[in-house]
C-alpha cells in the first residue's frame, strides 16, 4: 500500500486489508481531522484499504 | 494541492461476508458509493446525496433562525480559506431561487506574512468565478499598520489583538458595501469551542449573546449559516467540488486557548460523535433558560471614537493605546 501523508512524504506499507479508520489511527491522526482518499477516491472512515491501493490523508486545515 | 477528487465509482466491489468490512461503504439513500460516514448517526452517503443533505441543512439554518429576508443585501466575510469559500458556493446556489437578495464580499487583509498572500488569492479567484462583487481593506489602510508588526513581542495576544481589529475592520469593509447582513464562516466547531471556552471562563452573558438578532442598530448583524456544519463536512463539500486548496494554518493559531479546546473537542467528538452538536444543543437550552433573566448591558458609545461599546472606552481605542506605546 502506498501512503501520501499530508506533508506530501510517502510510505510504503502492508497492513491491508484494514479500515480506514484504523489505518489513521495507526499512522498517528485523529480521524476527524482528516478525510482520506483511495485510488484518487474520497472514502469514508469505515471503507477498507488493501495492499494495493494508494491512499492519500489529507490533514483539514483549522481557520478560513 | 487541489484535489480533482469527484467520489465518483472505482469499480471497487463491496466485500460481501457477514463480519468482514465492506470495502465500500453504501449511501443509505441510493446506494452509490458513500464518501461520508456521519458516525452519530450511522449514515453514509454517496456525492450527490452528501451535497444536497449540506445545501439543504444550510437552508434549513437560514430558514429556521430567519437569517436572509428578501431585500437583504448578505455580505460575506471571505478571507478564501475553506470555510468561508464553502459558505460562499453553497450560498450563491442557494439565493439566486430567494426573493430579492443580493450577495457580494468583502475581505480583510490583516497583514500576516506567509499565511494571508494566498488565501486572498483564492479569494479573488472565487469572486471572479461567481461574478461577485467584492471589496478589499487592510489593517494597514485601517490602523496604520500590519497584524505582524503589531503583535511583535505579544504574540500570545494574537487572537484577542486580531479579533478586535478584525471585528472593527468588518464592520467598516461591510458598512462601505452596504450590508444589511454580514455573513461569516464558522462552522459547528468553532461555534462548539466558542461555547466551551465560554463555559470554561464563566462568561454566560457572552455565551448567551447573538450576534445575529441583538445588534438593535448598533452594527450590522453578523449571520452564521455554517453553524451547524461541521469542518469535516465543509472539507469533504470543497473536496467534492474540486475546490479544496490545501491552504496554510495561521501562524498564530498556536498561541491560542482556541487550540487546546480544539484538539479536547475533536478527541471527545472522536470517541463520542455527536459531542460538538450536544454542546451546540446545551447552549440553546441555557439560552432559553435565561431569555429576559439576564441584565441588559446599557449601550454606550466610546468617548474617544464614538462607536457602541459597553465601558468608556470601546476595546480598539484601548487597543490602539497598547499598540502605540
Amino acid at each position: 500500500m502506498k501512503i501520501i501523508l499530508p506533508d506530501k512524504s510517502c510510505r510504503d506499507a502492508g497492513p491491508g486489508p484494514v479500515t480506514v479508520e484504523t489505518l489513521v489511527r495507526d499512522l498517528g491522526f485523529d480521524p476527524v481531522g482528516v478525510i482520506v482518499a483511495r485510488n484518487g477516491t474520497l472514502v469514508t472512515e469505515d471503507a477498507v484499504v488493501e495492499n494495493t491501493d494508494e491512499v492519500r490523508i489529507i490533514r483539514i486545515a483549522h481557520g478560513g | 494541492m487541489r484535489s480533482g477528487s469527484s467520489g465518483s465509482p472505482t469499480g471497487d466491489e463491496a466485500v460481501a461476508c457477514d463480519d468482514v468490512p465492506v470495502k465500500t461503504p453504501r449511501c443509505d439513500r441510493c446506494s452509490g458509493p458513500a464518501v461520508f460516514h456521519d458516525k452519530k448517526t450511522g449514515r453514509h452517503l454517496c456525492r450527490e446525496h452528501f451535497i444536497a443533505d449540506i445545501e439543504k441543512r444550510v437552508a434549513d439554518t437560514i430558514r429556521s433562525k430567519n437569517l436572509i429576508i428578501p431585500g437583504d443585501h448578505v455580505v460575506i466575510a471571505l478571507s478564501g480559506g475553506k470555510d468561508s469559500t464553502a459558505l460562499l458556493m453553497i450560498l450563491a446556489r442557494l439565493l439566486p431561487s430567494w426573493d430579492s437578495v443580493r450577495l457580494s464580499a468583502v475581505t480583510i487583509d490583516e497583514g500576516i506574512a506567509g499565511y494571508r498572500e494566498d488565501t486572498i488569492r483564492s479569494a479573488d479567484r472565487l469572486v471572479m468565478q461567481y461574478g461577485l462583487d467584492h471589496a478589499s481593506i487592510s489593517f494597514t489602510e485601517l490602523f496604520g499598520g500590519t497584524l505582524d508588526a503589531f503583535l511583535k513581542g505579544r504574540e500570545p495576544e494574537a487572537c484577542s489583538v486580531c479579533g478586535i481589529l478584525r471585528r472593527k475592520a468588518l464592520n467598516v469593509a461591510a458598512d462601505r458595501a452596504g450590508a444589511t447582513k454580514l455573513a461569516t464562516g464558522h462552522n459547528l466547531d468553532d461555534e462548539a469551542q466558542s461555547v466551551f471556552m465560554n463555559v470554561l471562563r464563566g462568561d454566560l452573558p457572552r455565551l448567551v449573546r447573538d450576534s445575529g438578532s441583538d445588534s438593535k442598530g448598533r452594527f450590522i448583524p453578523r449571520i452564521k449559516p455554517l453553524m451547524f456544519i461541521s469542518e469535516k463536512e465543509i472539507a469533504v463539500y470543497l473536496m467534492l467540488h474540486g475546490a479544496w486548496a490545501d491552504l496554510p494554518e495561521c501562524p498564530y493559531a498556536v498561541h491560542a486557548l482556541r487550540g487546546e479546546v480544539r484538539g479536547m473537542l475533536a478527541s471527545l467528538e472522536s470517541k463520542y460523535p455527536g459531542t460538538m452538536l450536544h454542546l451546540m444543543e446545551s447552549k440553546t437550552r441555557i439560552e432559553a433558560q435565561c431569555a429576559g433573566r439576564l441584565e441588559e448591558e446599557p449601550v454606550r458609545h466610546c468617548r474617544e471614537c464614538g462607536d457602541s461599546c459597553s465601558g468608556e472606552i470601546c476595546q480598539l481605542c484601548t487597543l490602539k493605546k497598547t499598540l502605540s506605546q
